[in-house]
């Protein structure tokens, strides 16, 4: 594939709370190329999580243009958009996100469910996945008796489930200890590396950052630096 | 199709991860459905007993009773009773081929060491037999019709099977008020369980032991000469029988239920469908509750699960999936309740069916159809569905990344 993933153009996000109108995004402009292992960064309120949201085609810009594999989303109906998505984009989130009332095996499946992949197919695809991030032995695992680095890994398992070219990981790392956290990293750089998934993950930890080849620093909803070093600056 | 099983199974979890809340919910359902399905079975059930005895009455009888026509039950149960009189004026109106009278009343009756209320009739056995078996279709099983004025009474079949421990036999004596009767005969069964478990005596010995008046009656049937239309026949009974009343009382306000076979299935049958109507009414209402307890449930687990249905959305599913679960959880509830309801309701029916069966007096049978079942289960199932679609609706439209924002 030679064009980017993800295409943010002159994008501008606007929150009107009330009167106040409360620009998040200022005329961004970014390109996620295939193949990439990128972090976003930047402090509390800076606009990353809004930043987030339309590299992942969850929000639609104000301003702008957001183009998923160059395709126009404005133009994608609401079941239109997610079920590219749901090919395209894997998530991973902070809160991991998973659904309480399923097993590890069931939330793996779930993303393959949506697509429409096959009972048995779905499953075999979720066990092996299950079993590449270090969850054999819990596949038949409720939520609620997973620790939180296992719960995380089960996200991460998910994220991968229809195979997308992307990953977003919204400070996955953020409410885990330090070990879990470098383990939970080492797994996503382990896809990156072998299968070639374009990463993105969000946060504000330095070390997180290092992991990653480029480094996009986003202060006051605007792209300050665009570079690997950018981790210092802040 | 494999995707609505993974619905399923994601709605039944979420059902039985709240399953305090969702059996409450389910409850409101289920009382509903219970009081449209065991009040709506009784009724039919009551209905049906109703027609089965009037069928038996045959096309071309008339009844004749004292009292008001509007007030078809108080008239049945009510003290007045036809005089002498009176059932002369009917035997001698124009169109009257035969006149069987009848007295009845609840009795106790023993029989060694047992005693039992049942309805003891009165009947003229030298006049009447042959309308009985001519036009009634009645015949003794066993036995022989009694000789009038002999105490000799007929049972109806129910007394050789249940009504007594003892099974009654031919021959066998029995009490009432004290003096004894010779059972004489056994009847076929008449087609309805309430006249089968009923004790036939002559008029006479029937007043003589009740103490009513003699030569009265409670009832008059009519049989027509053929060929002559019933209602025009009724009308004359009823001129006839006013103007007898008149000449003896000058009472212009004596009033007489003068009515075909017909129409008694008629009014019993508008009087039972208002009852239905009643009954579907008030149990409509409290399905609507149930349905309000649903729309409740589901927003409140909505509102809980915003953050699920951000995730779902962000993973691939689409307005049309999230609508789905949430519908078949909404579904899940109404059926489940559905199926309780109906379950409870034909329970209650046949408690109150067997306790009727124990107590001749008012026996009946609870008529539950397939179709009345079919009809709770499927009316359940849309009360729920569409008590659950304004909620699964707005879960539907939820926006992914608001959804995930929300409860942060």
């Amino acid at each position: 594939m030679s064009g980017p993933i993800i295409k943010l153009e002159n994008i501008w996000k606007i929150y009107q709370l009330g009167k106040v109108e409360l620009p998040a995004l200022r005329g961004v402009d970014l390109e996620i190329a295939p193949g990439g292992f990128v972090s976003i960064m930047g402090p509390s309120g800076s606009g990353k999580s809004t930043l987030l949201n339309m590299i992942g085609a969850l929000d639609f810009p104000t301003k702008g243009k957001v183009y998923l594999k160059g395709k126009d989303i404005s133009l994608f109906s609401e079941d239109e958009l997610s079920q590219l998505r749901g090919r395209t984009i894997g998530f991973v989130f902070q809160e991991f996100n998973i659904l309480p009332n399923l097993t590890a095996l069931e939330n793996v499946m779930l993303p393959m469910v949506f697509q429409g992949v096959l009972s048995e197919e779905r499953k075999k695809r979720a066990e092996e996945l299950l079993i590449s991030v270090g969850l054999k032995d819990r596949i038949f695992h409720q939520p609620a008796e997973l620790s939180a680095g296992e719960r995380q890994r089960v996200a991460i398992a998910r994220a991968f489930a229809n195979d997308p070219e992307m990953v977003i990981a919204d400070e996955p790392t953020g409410n885990l200890d330090s070990i879990t956290g470098k383990k939970i990293m080492e797994i996503l750089t382990d896809f990156h590396q072998k299968q070639g998934k374009t990463i993105v993950v969000v946060t504000h930890d330095p070390n997180i950052a290092n992991y990653s080849e480029k480094i996009v620093n986003i202060k006051d909803g605007q792209i300050i630096i665009n570079d690997k070093q950018s981790a210092e600056v802040l | 199709m494999s995707e609505i099983n993974e619905y399923f199974k994601i709605a039944l979890r979420n059902l039985k991860t709240r399953s305090l809340r969702s059996w409450l919910t389910i409850l409101g359902i289920v009382i509903g459905i219970f009081l449209v399905i065991s009040l709506l079975s009784l009724s039919e059930g009551i209905k049906k007993a109703i027609n089965q005895q009037l069928e038996t009455m045959g096309g071309d009888m008339i009844m004749v009773m004292p009292g008001s026509e509007e007030n078809l039950m108080g008239m049945m149960m009510g003290g007045e009773v036809l005089e002498r009189e009176d059932i002369m004026a009917i035997e001698k109106t124009k169109g009257v081929e035969n006149v069987l009278i009848m007295s009845y009343r609840g009795i106790v009756v023993r029989y060694k060491e047992e005693a039992k209320m049942v309805f003891l009739t009165g009947l003229p056995w030298d006049q009447g037999l042959e309308i009985l078996e001519k036009f009634q279709g009645w015949s003794l099983s066993e036995g022989r019709w009694p000789v009038p004025g002999k105490r000799e009474v007929i049972v109806g079949k129910q007394w050789i099977i249940d009504i007594f421990k003892e099974k009654v036999r031919v021959d066998e004596e029995i009490v009432m008020k004290g003096r004894k009767f010779k059972v004489i005969g056994i009847l076929n069964s008449l087609g309805n369980k309430s006249d089968d478990s009923n004790i036939y005596l002559d008029i006479g010995l029937y007043q003589d032991l009740t103490g009513e008046k003699r030569g009265s009656a409670r009832v008059a049937m009519v049989k027509i000469e053929e060929g002559l239309s019933a209602d025009k026949v009724a009308q004359d009974l009823k001129e006839s029988l006013q103007k007898t009343r008149k000449r003896r009382f000058g009472e212009d306000t004596a009033d007489f239920a003068v009515v075909t076979s017909e129409k008694i299935m008629g009014i019993t049958n508008n009087v039972l469908g208002i009852i239905q109507s009643a009954i579907i009414f008030f149990a409509s209402i409290a399905i609507l509750v149930g349905g309000i307890g649903i729309t409740n449930t589901m927003f409140t687990s909505i509102r809980e699960r915003t953050r699920e249905i951000g995730v779902m959305k962000a993973i691939g599913a689409k307005n049309s999936t999230v609508l789905t679960i949430f519908l078949i959880e909404a579904g899940i509830i109404g059926l489940v309740g559905g199926a309780g309801g109906i379950i409870l309701g034909i329970i209650c029916a046949k408690i109150i069916e067997l306790y009727s069966q124990a107590n001749p007096l008012f026996y009946f049978s609870v008529s539950v159809s397939p179709g009345l079942i079919l009809f709770g289960l499927t009316f359940s199932l849309f009360v729920g569905c569409f008590a659950g679609f304004l909620p699964a609706r707005q879960a539907a439209r939820l926006k992914p990344v608001e959804a995930l924002r929300r409860y942060e």
